[in-house]
């Protein structure tokens, strides 16, 4: 190992909410689900850390189940966003805003 | 060490592109960089069997579709377009609340406990060391063989899902499945009616 | 065993009535009676227990430690009893004649047992708890009964009014038994009275004494919340004679014998007591001099009665009191009867001075009706001539001069209204077939009959009559009563009535020494008699002798234009109570509606309204649709987890 499990952590935290910005910034559907793999690919980096912090392979496993969970959410997600752009001319998740109270 | 830094501003600077880039391709690159990057990360950490399921999964996979989902959507008349911001401020509230909470986690981080770190024999040669993808396996087929199947089955029910969702032209799709079901039912219902 | 019988059998007789009253038909009355004539039986059957020192004690249901529910028949609650049921008894058997043909027959004795048994509750119940429920019940009772024609508008306002005035009272009571039950911590009336002289400043016994007598004063129509009982009058005239003359508004006689070694121990209490009473026994005694209806005269009298049994009690001068009480429930049931005779023998008039001449037409109407007069008169040999002379020569012997002056003066006003009552009931020429106008009556609820359609049926269908013994019966069983039972008290401190009690009341605390009276009880009965000879002298003056007997009419019209403004508007106690509380309370209500209601009540309601209104808006604009609206606020969420967990747990370098 060579650089304290706090660098690794903090950069988890950089790429975390790196990724939350782009969640929240970004209009194109596309790229928010980019983001989200961001968010999921900070918290692996955290589990794989910690795992090897405390030579404990459950935080391998994981972050093995999250790589898959990301692998079916990234599958739905662009399902959804296929469907509902399929025949708009703008793809902007503003566009997506019939829950509008 | 150093490798640690080269990746680490790698890693940055690769998610910092994938989430400003114009279009969803160039993010698209900027996510490929940033993945392989970290599963030379997790290299350093000793998962290696992590690191080659991130390349084949992540870089592989998902982005494969990812690409697929950009050539279909943009086969129409017009390149991406995007309408006026509905929410023009919210990227003023958001980089604060990155900002926040950025500093939260890194000071947090910074003044936890130093993780004792543990010598794992992966440098003896030991097939079974930490990390190993004999290691690895054991315990996935082992002690954590019910959360396995279960990713399994999350896996099936999503490709059911991705059917379901985009396979049949979308909700008209339902109406037209419908009327054709009224129709297999009619002569039963005749023949109900014969009986009697 | 035989009290539950006592106690339940008339409550068994009103829910019966009450089921199954249309069933019975004619029934009903017999049936009614007997519910009350059985507990009669009874409680003569239970007299040797009752008499005997402990008296009798039926233990009912025990809730908490200290808190057990009982019946007590001693020798107070026998002499009530006896009268509640014996008298009730005749009552019932002459309301089966007297109530006839009315359309609510069983009804009426479903209320009646109702009635019944509310009084056996009061007077029976061994603790303060069931004293204030029998209490409430004989309100509700009477408030039934006096509201019976529901058709008459003033029947229903007499009964509100009377309800209301009773409701007065129970907070009184109500008042003084919640601070019994709070300091003394048990209900039993053995216990209150063993434990109020350590439980008790001397104040708050006043205070007590003070809210019991509120109760009192209410129920026994004392001044000033006396007003209801000559408007109870539209009730039926068995009733007059069963709640508002015999039994229920002597409710607060027996409630100060009751709690007797309460007022023994304070003076104050019983100065007021005596006050107020002798007030009421005079300003009644006034009022009735210048009534027409013959049952608002007996209202009055019955009103200025209660006032000497209150004066005696309030004095200490219990078993006087009490005498009076049971010499009184005879003689003015009797009163009522006979009134109730000649209602009905005259088809409901009630005005005296349509009257006249009845002697020969009702002869047994007119010997009973002479027999109360004499015996309320306090003529002597007759029982009110004992009951009231012992009440007030003890009043005298107490040490209360002024309270026995006006006693005194009572007793000759007594005579000369009663007397009035039946000289011009009685004698004379029959004026019924005079023309009202004549009479001075200008209009006819003036005199308060107000013949509405048809409550008594029996002029619709004349075939049907019940037989006159039915009325006339009790009313003679009573003429021995009347006559014989205050002979009880023949002989002073060794009579039967005087060792029937012993020391039963105890004896009442003084502050200074009572002065020896200043003459003999045999001087003050001449005295008495003497004042009631004048009265009856006045009486017989102005209405009997020859020459108001044939100038009849025109007399008549002339003293009821001459009648003085003040007296016939009874000292303007209602018009005092309608300024004083009813316009107030309705200019408030009429305020509050103009508004409070509108600008606070309704205002408020409004500004919830529109306030939650504006808040949906407020969360409304949360819900912009946007997704990533919805993300940042989901981070935000997370932002707060963590910071949280980084204050909670964070720091340890």
């Amino acid at each position: 190992m060579s650089a304290p499990v706090d660098n690794y952590i903090a950069l988890s935290a950089v790429l975390f909410f790196i990724g939350v910005v782009g969640v929240i910034v970004r209009r194109n559907p596309l790229i928010m689900l980019m983001s989200i793999e961001l968010l999921f690919n900070a918290a692996n980096l955290a589990l794989v850390t910690y795992a090897r912090a405390w030579v404990n392979n459950a935080g391998h496993i994981f972050a093995f189940l999250v790589i898959t969970v990301a692998a079916a959410e990234a599958a739905i997600g662009l399902a959804i966003v296929a469907v509902t752009f399929r025949r708009s001319p703008r793809v902007d998740v503003d566009e997506v805003a019939t829950l509008k109270g | 060490m150093i490798g640690f830094w080269i990746l680490s501003i790698l890693l940055i600077a690769s998610a910092v592109f994938c989430i400003t880039a114009k279009k969803p391709v160039y993010s698209v690159v900027g996510l490929l960089v940033n993945f392989i990057a970290l599963a030379a990360m997790y290299l350093t950490l000793q998962a290696e069997f992590l690191a080659v399921m991130q390349i084949v999964v992540y870089s592989g996979a998902i982005l494969i579709l990812f690409v697929f989902v950009i050539a279909l959507l943009s086969s129409g008349v017009r390149p991406f377009d995007v309408g006026p911001d509905k929410a023009p401020r919210i990227a003023i509230p958001a980089i604060l609340f990155g900002v926040a909470a950025l500093g939260i986690i890194v000071v947090t981080a910074i003044r936890s406990n130093p993780a004792v770190v543990k010598a794992t024999g992966q440098d003896t040669g030991d097939a079974f060391a930490f990390g190993s993808v004999a290691n690895f396996g054991e315990a996935l087929f082992t002690t954590n063989l019910l959360p396995f199947e279960v990713t399994a089955f999350i896996l099936m029910v999503a490709i059911v899902g991705v059917v379901l969702i985009a396979g049949d032209e979308g909700p008209g799709g339902v109406v037209r499945r419908k009327k054709k079901r009224a129709i297999e039912r009619e002569p039963i219902l005749k023949k109900e009616r014969a009986i009697r | 065993m035989l009290l539950y019988l006592v106690w339940l059998l008339p409550l068994a007789g009103a829910v019966l009535l009450w089921a199954f009253g249309p069933q019975l038909k004619s029934w009903a009355g017999p049936i009614g009676s007997a519910m009350i004539g059985v507990p009669f039986a009874a409680t003569l059957a239970l007299w040797p227990d009752a008499t005997a020192p402990a008296g009798l004690h039926v233990p009912l249901v025990t809730w908490l430690n200290g808190w057990s529910f009982g019946l007590q028949l001693d020798r107070l609650s026998l002499i009530w009893t006896l009268v509640i049921t014996g008298v009730g008894f005749l009552i019932h058997v002459y309301s089966i004649g007297y109530m006839d043909g009315d359309r609510a027959f069983a009804r009426f004795f479903a209320y009646m047992n109702f009635f019944v048994y509310a009084m056996l509750t009061l007077v029976l119940s061994d603790n303060v708890i069931g004293l204030l429920v029998g209490w409430g019940l004989v309100g509700l009772a009477s408030y039934f009964l006096i509201g019976f024609w529901f058709e008459r508008p003033s029947a229903v306002a007499a009964a509100r009014k009377a309800f209301v005035m009773n409701v007065v009272g129970d907070v009184g009571i109500m008042f003084a038994i919640f601070v019994i039950v709070a300091k003394v911590g048990t209900i039993g009336y053995a216990d209150v009275f063993a434990k109020f002289g350590t439980a008790f400043t001397k104040e708050e016994l006043f205070l007590v004494c003070l809210g019991l007598f509120i109760g009192c004063a209410a129920k026994s129509a004392q001044v000033p919340l006396h007003t209801w009982l000559p408007d109870a009058m539209e009730g039926p005239t068995p009733v007059s004679a069963l709640i508002h003359a015999a039994t229920m508004v002597t409710a607060g006689v027996y409630l100060i014998a009751r709690f007797a070694p309460l007022w023994n121990a304070s003076p104050d209490a019983r100065s007021l007591v005596g006050v107020i009473g002798a007030i009421t026994a005079i300003a009644g005694a006034v009022l009735g001099c210048v009534q027409w209806d013959i049952k608002r005269i007996l209202a009055y009298s019955t009103m200025s009665q209660i006032g000497y049994m209150i004066m005696g009690v309030g004095v200490g001068a219990f078993e006087g009191g009490v005498l009076h009480f049971l010499t009184h429930a005879f003689f003015k049931a009797q009163l009522f009867l006979t009134a109730g005779i000649v209602i009905h023998a005259l088809h409901d008039e009630q005005d005296v001075r349509r009257m006249g001449g009845l002697r020969t037409r009702l002869p047994f109407a007119y010997f009973a009706m002479l027999i109360g007069v004499l015996s309320i008169s306090g003529v002597p040999g007759f029982s009110g001539f004992f009951s009231k002379d012992a009440v007030l020569y003890e009043t005298l012997a107490k040490g209360h001069p002024y309270l026995y002056a006006v006693g005194v003066v009572t007793a000759g006003i007594t005579a000369y209204y009663m007397f009035r009552m039946l000289f011009l009931t009685f004698f004379g020429r029959y004026r019924g077939d005079v023309d009202p106008s004549d009479l001075g009556i200008r209009h006819p609820e003036f005199a308060g009959t107000a013949p509405s359609a048809g409550h008594h049926a029996e002029e619709e269908e004349p075939h049907h009559h019940a037989p006159a013994w039915l009325m006339s019966g009790p009313v003679a069983v009573l003429i021995p009563f009347s006559i014989a039972i205050g002979w009880l008290q023949f002989g002073g401190d060794t009579s039967p009535w005087a060792r029937f009690f012993g020391d039963f009341f105890g004896t009442a605390a003084t502050t200074a020494p009572v002065p020896a009276p200043p003459f003999s009880e045999v001087v003050s009965t001449a005295i008495v008699l003497v004042l009631v000879l004048a009265g009856f002298a006045v009486a017989w003056l102005r209405y009997c002798n020859t020459a108001a007997l044939q100038n009849a009419v025109p007399r008549l019209r002339a003293e009821t234009v001459r009648t003085p403004a003040l007296l016939w508007n009874a000292y303007y106690f209602d018009a005092a109570y309608d300024y004083l509380l009813v316009r107030p309370a309705r200019a408030l209500g009429a305020a509050f509606v103009r508004f409070v209601d509108p600008h606070v009540i309704d205002a408020a309601v409004r500004e919830a309204a529109i306030s939650s209104q504006w808040l949906g808006h407020l969360f409304r604009s949360f819900q912009t649709g946007l997704v990533r609206a919805y993300a940042l606020s989901i981070a935000f969420g997370v932002l707060c987890v963590v910071a949280y967990y980084a204050v909670a747990f964070g720091g340890g370098r």
